[in-house]
């Protein structure tokens, strides 16, 4: 028999502290209920911050209304909890009057894709430099248990009590023909390799897109639970192209069985840039 | 139903152009409307101005001052209150008696049930003078009439070809306000009066004492633009001698205004001839005023009656048997030059009211 | 030649045409000269809601030696491009005014469409062959409007230097063969006109700079707002394209990149506000701009602002409505909307400017109140404002404050800093982000000091009352009129209450009151929240009857003044789509200056 060791409360807190990323944490404790896949992601956050030595003073965490965005509050950086739906424009208002900041935008799949989705495309081929982090757990949590844009036909949940009907979305595909110069996925129940992934978001230069599967451990007890997703869940082949956008497109199509890793990566001028360069054709005819 | 009724009475409803708007004009577009009140009523006129007075235009040298408000004949409100569409600026081209259409100088046509021409008539230029047109001034118009008053300084000297009762109204008038006027010529001196020979040197010197100085016998050889501060106009005589004018006007008596008539299809001779009743030989055109020759059977020809009494009793017969209506010219007129009590010369063409 | 008489100045000139045929290039050349002639000038555009073809324009312009507050509703002159459309409105021009119109039509033309015919009798036709004369001097028709525009100089001795001048700075930019042939063309118009008999009565007399050249210049209402801005430094501007607001967004992403200031169109309105929340959050000085529909969208973000306590800056451009109602007519009923437009209790502050110069001062000054107050700032103009021109003197100084944020006094660290920091004025320190240990989150929930949701019912009560009270102070904000009284200043029979572009019409109707010998007096409220009250009820106190004309159906400033004053007010609304008629306005101050005497002598 496998006896555990004893765990002592204080050598717990002296190993998270002597990781640093309690420094990006704020003094309250996240909201979310016992077991939910967002305590990775923030955890995940967290690390990525210290990794990259983020300096919080000019980084802003963003987001709309959801359990998601409750987010920022959790954070030790500057946080602007706005509308339902409406983080991204938020973010580029913030992005487009400081170039210097690290934005950080997070929201969940109603607030993204239902409410939202006609900021996504913008933000996307403006190349807004900014990390667009979508927790997706299939479900409207913070209303207790609706459907939402990414619930899988046939959901039983309060407003669907017969099944829900609607077609997912697939949002790999949609980021990546919006424009998205950066698009991944991750899954809260492989928090080394999500944290890999923010990191690499956070690092990239414009606008990057991780999709986090994270399941709502409350309101779905039959859909995206962590034992289905762990038997679904694989990553990207080996051999996948990040630079071939065609690639991309073919490896999202597989919405049953979810891969992860960088689906698809590029560079080109941001929003700022772009800016930037009005700015000086404007001097020069002035 | 409804609509087919109004369609009706719409088509029934007559529309009277009357080209002019002097005293023949104005008059018969008063007469068309208070015997048809369902009609339409056009006044066409190339002037910009409402009907206005010209007997009054020797006030505009009145020192007291005036504008053209003080010369029409009726306020901007009469013409709303009888419903007479008064359209000014207005040049007729051509008439279409045929299609019952007349051209526009602007391209627009304009259709009609039954036309008058009280289109007036315009200053003669004897042959003779015809060349020094352009140094002669023109006083037809409110206009003209005040645009040759600001140009004349104070006690200038006003030269007059001609001398008809026209000119030697304006001529009294001039007299009066401190100008001096020179009278040129014996032709057309009293137009349109005809005075006999013998009275012609009564009359004249009847003008000669109210301050007009006459040169009946002489006649003008060469008209010149006065050189630089000498007089605007240099007359030479067929005497030889000079005569030195601020303004030169020809009053030679009138020409009826109807070029646009050509090719109409009406009969013209000097102007557009007309029974008694007015008509012309369209059956839908009158004519009335100083544009017209009526027939007169007493005298078996055609003739031209002036002034004011005359030219609107024609106006208002036009009128009246333009509205079915059938009555027959009678004139005023009154071929005597008179002289009055106190020595003054007066003339029938001088009234008005 | 030109003879300018000892006389005051008071013409107005309408020019009407159709799209194409250059008659909003003619007004504003007028309009130009005669402002740089230093005479004032209020002008108003009307544009077809047709994108192109052949819809109707008018440009008027009303021309003044003394200082006038509106455009007079009959014109002097009307100018005919094109008949079709100049035909309605003869009856604009008053008695003896003038009607000029192309007599040399290229075509032959239908009975009754020649505007001639159409004439009232009191009317003077001034029929020029602007086509004929176009051609002969410039080669082509194209500049009969130039042509127009000399012949109206010429007729009503208007001074030519001054048209030459703004011609030739106009097409500086093009060929130089292009503006010799347009001077020509100008010209060639002038001369006819000067030598025509002049039948009209109207005469340019003496200007408000006594004939020197004048610093005056025209200026739109949007444009007076973009500038505002621009003198303000605006740092970040976004927008979403919608009439009549348009022209702010057009004018800053031209100006604000050349100062290296951000202007970006966005999706929709939405995110254009909460773009412009973003960065004023941010510690940027942010503005947007839009119609009645375009705030009805921004509603929820306006919330967040006032929640967040983010200054923005919002300037909305009136239009007919409901829905998207009469998007090229003016009205003002989006007030409702501005003032009580957000869920829960969401004060802030609205501005409504009465004339241009107003717009550039309001456009400044609701940056520095935004950022004092730490609020949206609504700056609610209308069509009839935002499009209309006058001849403004803009103040030599730059008359904005930059940062008019309260400091952060005390340097705190991280876990003291206090967002919305309980105050005696109710006014935070603010940090933005950038600043060093004063992270936080704003949140569009009820929240703590530190900004930590809350729902607290104690913490509800108190944050309620911090968020109404600071904007007390704004009542008193410096260098910007929040409210003036016009006219007699003692006790008077009849007061007009007033607000936005429709102030002009209502001093220019008291102000006939007053010669007529009825003793009254005009207020303008140019703060609509809060509500300057002081004045206001001193104001009724002074007034037998006040009267509140607007152009809205529900009354809504009169409701807006009785729900604050508890005072009795008489209505009077117009939603016709233009602005109100001053012969309106000045009937009902006789009706009420009677009903006052009659009380008086009970």
């Amino acid at each position: 028999m496998n006896v555990r060791e004893p765990l002592y409360l204080e050598d717990k807190l002296e190993e998270i502290e002597r990781s640093g990323k309690l420094s990006y944490r704020s003094q309250k404790l996240p909201t979310w209920c016992p077991g939910c896949g967002y305590f990775s992601i923030e955890e995940g956050v967290s690390k990525a911050m210290t990794r990259l030595a983020l300096d919080q003073t000019n980084t802003v965490c963003v987001s709309g209304i959801g359990c998601a965005s409750r987010f920022p509050f959790f954070m030790n950086t500057y946080g602007f909890h706005s509308l339902h739906g409406r983080a991204l424009p938020v973010a580029t208002g913030i992005k487009v009057a400081n170039d210097d900041l690290t934005v950080i935008v997070v929201g969940g799949d109603g607030d993204a894709f239902a409410i939202g989705g006609a900021h996504i495309p913008h933000a996307a081929r403006r190349n807004v430099d900014i990390t667009y982090i979508l927790f997706d757990n299939g479900i409207y949590g913070l209303t207790k248990g609706q459907t939402s844009p990414t619930s899988i036909v046939g959901f039983k949940t309060t407003t669907t009590p017969y099944c829900n009907i609607d077609q997912p979305l697939n949002p790999l595909m949609m980021l990546l023909s919006y424009g998205a110069s950066w698009v991944a996925q991750a899954y809260a129940g492989e928090p080394h390799h999500l944290t890999r992934m923010i990191e690499a978001a956070i690092a990239h230069r414009g606008f990057s897109y991780l999709h986090v599967l994270s399941p709502c451990v409350t309101f779905d007890k039959t859909s995206n639970t962590y034992q289905n997703l762990n038997m679904k869940v694989r990553p990207l082949p080996d051999d996948h192209d990040a630079s071939d956008f065609s690639a991309a497109m073919t490896e999202a199509q597989n919405n049953a069985r979810p891969q992860i890793g960088v689906y698809f990566t590029s560079q080109r001028p941001t929003l700022g840039d772009g800016l930037n360069d009005v700015a000086k054709r404007a001097a020069t005819i002035a | 139903m409804r609509s087919k009724k109004r369609f009706e009475t719409m088509a029934k409803r007559e529309h009277y152009v009357v080209i002019g708007n002097g005293v023949a004009g104005t008059e018969a577009a008063l007469q068309l409307r208070q015997r048809d009140q369902n009609s339409h009523i056009t006044m066409l006129t190339a002037g910009k101005l409402l009907s206005i007075n010209r007997y009054e235009f020797p006030k505009v040298f009145s020192p007291c001052g005036s504008d053209w408000r003080d010369f029409l004949l009726h306020p901007p409100e009469y013409y709303d209150e009888h419903e007479i569409s008064i359209q000014r600026n207005i040049w007729v081209t051509h008439v279409n008696a045929a299609e019952k259409l007349l051209m526009l100088r602007h391209r627009e046509s304009l259709s009609y049930t039954k036309l008058l021409i009280a289109s007036g008539g315009g200053r003669y230029i004897p042959e003779s003078l015809n060349q020094f047109r352009d140094l002669m001034e023109k006083f037809g118009t409110y206009e003209e009439a005040k645009t040759v008053s600001e140009a004349l300084s104070k006690g200038g000297h006003v030269v007059m070809l001609g001398g008809d009762m026209i000119g030697l109204d304006l001529a009294r008038s001039l007299i009066k306000y401190g100008f001096r006027v020179t009278v040129i010529g014996q032709e057309y001196l009293f137009w349109p009066h005809h005075v006999e020979p013998a009275e012609k040197q009564r009359f004249t010197t009847i003008l000669q004492d109210m301050g007009i100085s006459v040169r009946s016998y002489a006649s003008v050889e060469s008209i010149e633009q006065g050189k630089s501060g000498r007089k605007a106009r240099h007359i030479v005589l067929n005497d030889g001698k000079t005569i030195d004018a601020d303004i030169i006007l020809s009053f030679c008596g009138l020409m009826p205004s109807l070029a646009f008539m050509a090719g109409a299809g009406v009969d013209i001779e000097r102007g557009v001839l007309v029974d008694p009743h007015l008509k012309s030989t369209d059956k839908n055109i009158w004519a009335a005023g100083d544009v017209c020759q009526i027939w007169s059977p007493e005298e078996n020809q055609y003739r031209f009656y002036y002034g004011w009494e005359n030219v609107k009793e024609m106006g208002r017969v036009a009128a009246f048997n333009m509205t079915g209506g059938n009555e027959s010219i009678s004139t005023f007129q009154d071929e005597k030059l008179i002289v009055t009590d106190t020595g003054e010369i007066d003339s029938p063409f001088w009234q008005f009211s | 030649m030109v003879k300018i008489g000892k006389h005051k100045t008071d013409i107005q000139i309408a020019i009407c045409g159709s799209a194409g045929d250059g008659t909003i290039a003619a007004g504003d050349i007028l309009k130009q000269a005669m402002a740089k002639a230093g005479y004032n000038v209020i002008a108003f555009d009307i544009y077809p809601p047709e994108i192109r073809g052949f819809g109707k324009c008018v440009a008027r312009a009303r021309i003044t030696s003394e200082q006038v507050y509106s455009l007079k509703s009959e014109s002097d002159a009307l100018v005919s491009l094109n008949d079709s459309h100049a035909i309605a409105h003869v009856q604009e021009v008053g008695r003896y005014g003038a009607v000029i119109y192309e007599d040399t039509p290229i075509s032959d033309i239908a009975e009754g469409a020649h505007i001639s015919s159409h004439l009232a009798p009191a009317h003077l036709p001034y029929g020029v062959a602007f086509r004929e004369i176009s051609e002969r001097v410039t080669g082509s028709a194209r500049s009969r409007n130039i042509v127009a525009v000399g012949y109206l100089a010429g007729l009503y001795d208007m001074p030519v230097e001054a048209f030459h001048h703004v011609i030739t700075q106009k097409f500086a930019t093009k060929s130089q063969a292009l503006a010799d042939s347009v001077l020509d063309g100008f010209n060639a118009g002038y001369h006819i006109g000067a030598n025509t008999f002049h039948l009209h009565f109207d005469r340019i007399g003496t200007s408000r700079g006594k004939g020197k050249q004048s610093d005056l210049v025209m200026m739109s209402g949007n444009a007076a707002v973009a500038r505002g801005c621009m003198d303000a430094e605006i740092d970040a501007f976004f927008g979403y394209p919608i009439t009549p607001a348009t022209t702010i967004m057009e004018t800053l992403a031209h100006e604000m990149p050349k100062r290296g200031a951000r202007m970006l169109q966005t999706e929709d309105e939405i995110s254009a506000i909460a773009a412009t929340i973003g960065a004023g959050y941010a510690g940027a000085r942010a503005a947007t701009a839009t119609s009645g529909p375009g705030l009805a969208l921004m509603s929820e973000m306006m919330g967040l602002g006032v929640m967040a306590e983010v200054p923005i800056v919002a300037f909305i451009s009136q239009r007919g409505g409901p829905s998207t109602g009469l998007p090229t007519k003016t009205e003002q009923s989006d007030l409702n909307l501005a003032v009580f437009g957000v869920a829960g209790d969401g004060q802030r502050i609205i501005l409504a400017p009465t004339n241009v110069e107003g717009c550039y001062k309001c456009a400044g000054k609701a940056f520095e109140m935004a950022e004092k107050y730490q609020t949206p700032v609504v700056v609610l103009l209308d069509l009839y404002l935002s499009n209309r021109y006058e001849a403004v003197e803009l103040p030599k100084k730059n008359p904005f404050a930059k940062n008019c944020s309260k400091p952060i006094t005390q340097k705190t660290n991280q876990s003291s800093y206090k967002r919305f920091k309980l105050t005696n004025d109710g006014i935070s320190p603010r940090a933005i982000p950038g600043d060093e240990a004063c992270m936080h989150t704003v949140t569009g929930l009820e929240h703590d000091e530190q900004g930590r949701p809350s729902d607290h019912p104690v913490m509800h009560q108190t944050m309620s009352e911090k968020r109404h009270k600071k904007l007390l102070g704004a009542v008193n904000h410096r260098g910007i009129t929040i409210s003036k009284r016009f006219g007699d200043k003692r006790k008077v029979d009849v007061g007009i209450l007033g607000w936005g572009s429709t102030f002009g019409e209502i001093l220019e109707a008291m102000i006939e009151a007053r010669k007529e010998g009825i003793r009254c007096s005009a207020m303008k409220v140019v703060m609509l929240s809060p509500l300057p009250l002081k004045p206001i009820n001193a104001f009724f106190d002074d007034c037998g009857e006040v009267l509140v004309p607007e152009l809205n159906y529900e009354a809504q400033f009169a409701s807006l003044i009785v729900g604050a004053t508890g005072r009795q007010v008489h209505r009077l609304n117009r939603v016709t789509g233009s602005p109100m008629r001053v012969r309106e306005i000045l009937a009902e101050i006789r009706r009420l200056a009677d009903k006052a005497q009659m009380i008086a002598a009970q």
